[in-house]
């Protein structure tokens, strides 16, 4: 038993080091957005202070309340369209018989994997032919692609947990398969909606290479990118404002985390690994 | 012989078709296009030509490929190892009845959640030479003796990016074993206790072997995601100092940005290669045929 305390007791310590090694750099980042000067050396010149804040939201031509709302809008959207379509996908592999079934699931699968740099050049090309280059679009479509293939595999994992014989008696009774999807599995499999959705739109929401080529301004650029380009005015980065900008954008994402972080174990658990 | 019906099909057909159009289109036709620039001298402004392999043959005498593909696979050789044993750490100590646990669960996962570019610029702050975190609290704990121009030296630098790099993975690779950890039956414990098996030998030839599967998944994983590492090398360092962190990614990067698209394809294939091979084992390590349906 003493060796049992001894553990407790090491488990504990470590716990404590782990939180540290996590929190620290948030509780920085938060300390130096909310002071007047970001040197730490001299702790006399740190004062609490929103001017970092309302700097940012009153320079117009910073453009940050633009990027998060962008951000906003292109993960929301394309983490829906994505998980829809993953859905549908998801319902044949699941219930429905056809060849060359596991070959296409590892063709998807693979999709995933590949570095986005050998495609972000092509995609530039094809989008600067559609004359979609500094739209939402431009973003929207690639992050669909990108996200279907964990998307696809968390709504496998959920729709092969509702029983086969469900949908067997609807389809005697009449259903056909559209039917069957509708009524029946989607209801049941309402937590691989939001598990997948969250992954998706967290993916979307921290894109940046594909963001950084094909984006120009304020009327697309994501946060990822208005962050990595933020300048100062004259030469030394002003961090007290890159800093109040991060943190402003990344209320979504620890919003999300705080509320959801069930659904998003849940579903990096699904995605990464046999249940 | 399996039979199919055809009503069947067609509907799959149906089902599947929106999928395979995104990622037709916006996937593997981009990475053939790729493939196939990378025959081409492809210049913004100037004539396309077909050259065939020579881009590849001058990707085999250009210093700088060699450079960041050295970089590239230092980068994963350190990170990756480093970031399992870490999160094997985190997951014990998850998978442990302490108190709070589900808060501290919340905490791991922070770093994870948030962009990587931020992560990055917060980090460039805390190596930041005369004000940052890190020369400031090592001055103070009396670990260094002067202060540290993390960013400017090759070493250093590359030092900064790992344990930034820690910083932000562990939480997913601690996510994921933990998922491990807590499907290990708790009656095969308590069977050891009872044959006094102590701490370690309960670890080494209990909790190891049967974590074994999910430690090779999340080291692919985690490979995987190394391989095409971008964002953090382009905030954090800017792939310097003299070259020394330049990515892959951020090399073709590079290119891609000068007009360049032919040679930049031949870099992003190299990568695009090294990658498929490390798939090929994710695919064959996490025994997909088994689970599925």
């Amino acid at each position: 038993m003493r060796e049992e305390k001894f553990i407790k007791f090491l488990f504990v310590i470590t716990a404590v080091s782990i939180l540290f090694f996590c929190l620290m750099p948030f509780f920085y980042m938060l300390v130096i957005s909310f002071s007047t000067s970001w040197d730490i050396t001299s702790l006399d010149k740190i004062r609490f202070s929103f001017s970092n804040y309302i700097e940012i939201l009153k320079d117009p031509s910073l453009h940050c309340l633009d990027y998060i709302k962008n951000s906003l809008i292109i993960s929301a959207v394309s983490s829906f369209i994505s998980v829809f379509i993953a859905s549908l996908g998801a319902y044949a592999i699941s219930r429905l018989d056809f060849p060359f079934k596991f070959f296409l699931l590892l063709f998807i699968l693979a999709s995933s994997m590949f570095p986005q740099i050998t495609i972000v050049g092509y995609l530039f090309k094809f989008m600067n032919k559609l004359h979609l280059i500094n739209t939402y679009l431009a973003l929207i479509f690639p992050y669909i692609a990108w996200t279907l293939p964990l998307s696809l595999w968390i709504m496998v994992s959920y729709f092969s947990k509702v029983p086969k014989d469900l949908d067997k008696a609807a389809l005697i009774d009449g259903c056909n398969w559209f039917q069957v999807f509708i009524k029946i599995i989607l209801p049941l499999s309402k937590p691989g909606f939001i598990s997948a959705g969250l992954l998706s739109f967290l993916f979307a929401f921290n894109e940046f290479l594909f963001a950084l080529m094909l984006t120009i301004d304020y009327h697309a650029r994501t946060v990822p990118v208005g962050v990595a380009l933020f300048q100062g005015l004259h030469g030394e980065l002003p961090w007290g404002s890159i800093m109040a900008f991060s943190i402003l954008s990344l209320i979504p994402v620890i919003l999300i985390t705080l509320i959801f972080q069930r659904y998003i174990i849940q579903g990096l658990t699904r995605g990464g690994l046999k249940e | 012989m399996k039979t199919y019906y055809k009503s069947e099909i067609k509907t799959a057909l149906i089902f599947l078709t929106p999928l395979a159009i995104f990622i037709l289109l916006f996937v593997f036709i981009p990475i053939i296009a790729t493939f196939i620039n990378s025959f081409f001298k492809d210049i913004t402004f100037l004539n396309k030509k077909f050259i065939f392999l020579q881009n590849y043959f001058y990707l085999f005498k250009d210093a700088g490929f060699w450079q960041s593909l050295r970089f590239t696979l230092l980068f994963i050789i350190v990170s990756v190892p480093a970031e399992i044993i870490l999160g094997l750490i985190f997951a014990l100590i998850l998978n442990y009845n302490i108190p709070y646990r589900g808060f501290i669960r919340v905490c791991v996962l922070l770093p994870w959640v948030i962009p990587a570019v931020v992560s990055a610029r917060l980090w460039e702050l805390i190596y930041n030479y005369s004000y940052g975190l890190a020369n400031f609290l090592l001055l103070k704990t009396g670990l260094i003796n002067e202060l540290v121009n993390w960013l400017e030296t090759g070493f250093s630098a590359f030092f900064a990016l790992i344990v930034a790099d820690v910083w932000k993975t562990t939480p997913f690779v601690a996510i994921i074993l933990l998922a491990g950890l807590q499907a290990i039956p708790q009656e095969i414990y308590f069977q050891a206790m009872i044959d006094r098996a102590n701490v370690w030998q309960r670890f080494s030839k209990i909790t190891l072997p049967l974590l074994k599967p999910i430690l090779i998944i999340a080291l692919l994983f985690r490979t995987i995601d190394a391989i095409r590492i971008f964002d953090l090398v382009y905030v954090l360092t800017k792939g310097g100092p003299g070259g020394s962190t330049t990515s892959l990614s951020l090399y073709a990067y590079k290119y891609f940005l000068s007009g360049d698209f032919g040679y930049a394809s031949s870099i992003s294939i190299i990568l695009f290669l090294i990658s498929f091979i490390i798939s090929l084992l994710y695919i064959k390590f996490g025994k997909f045929e088994q689970e599925i349906l």
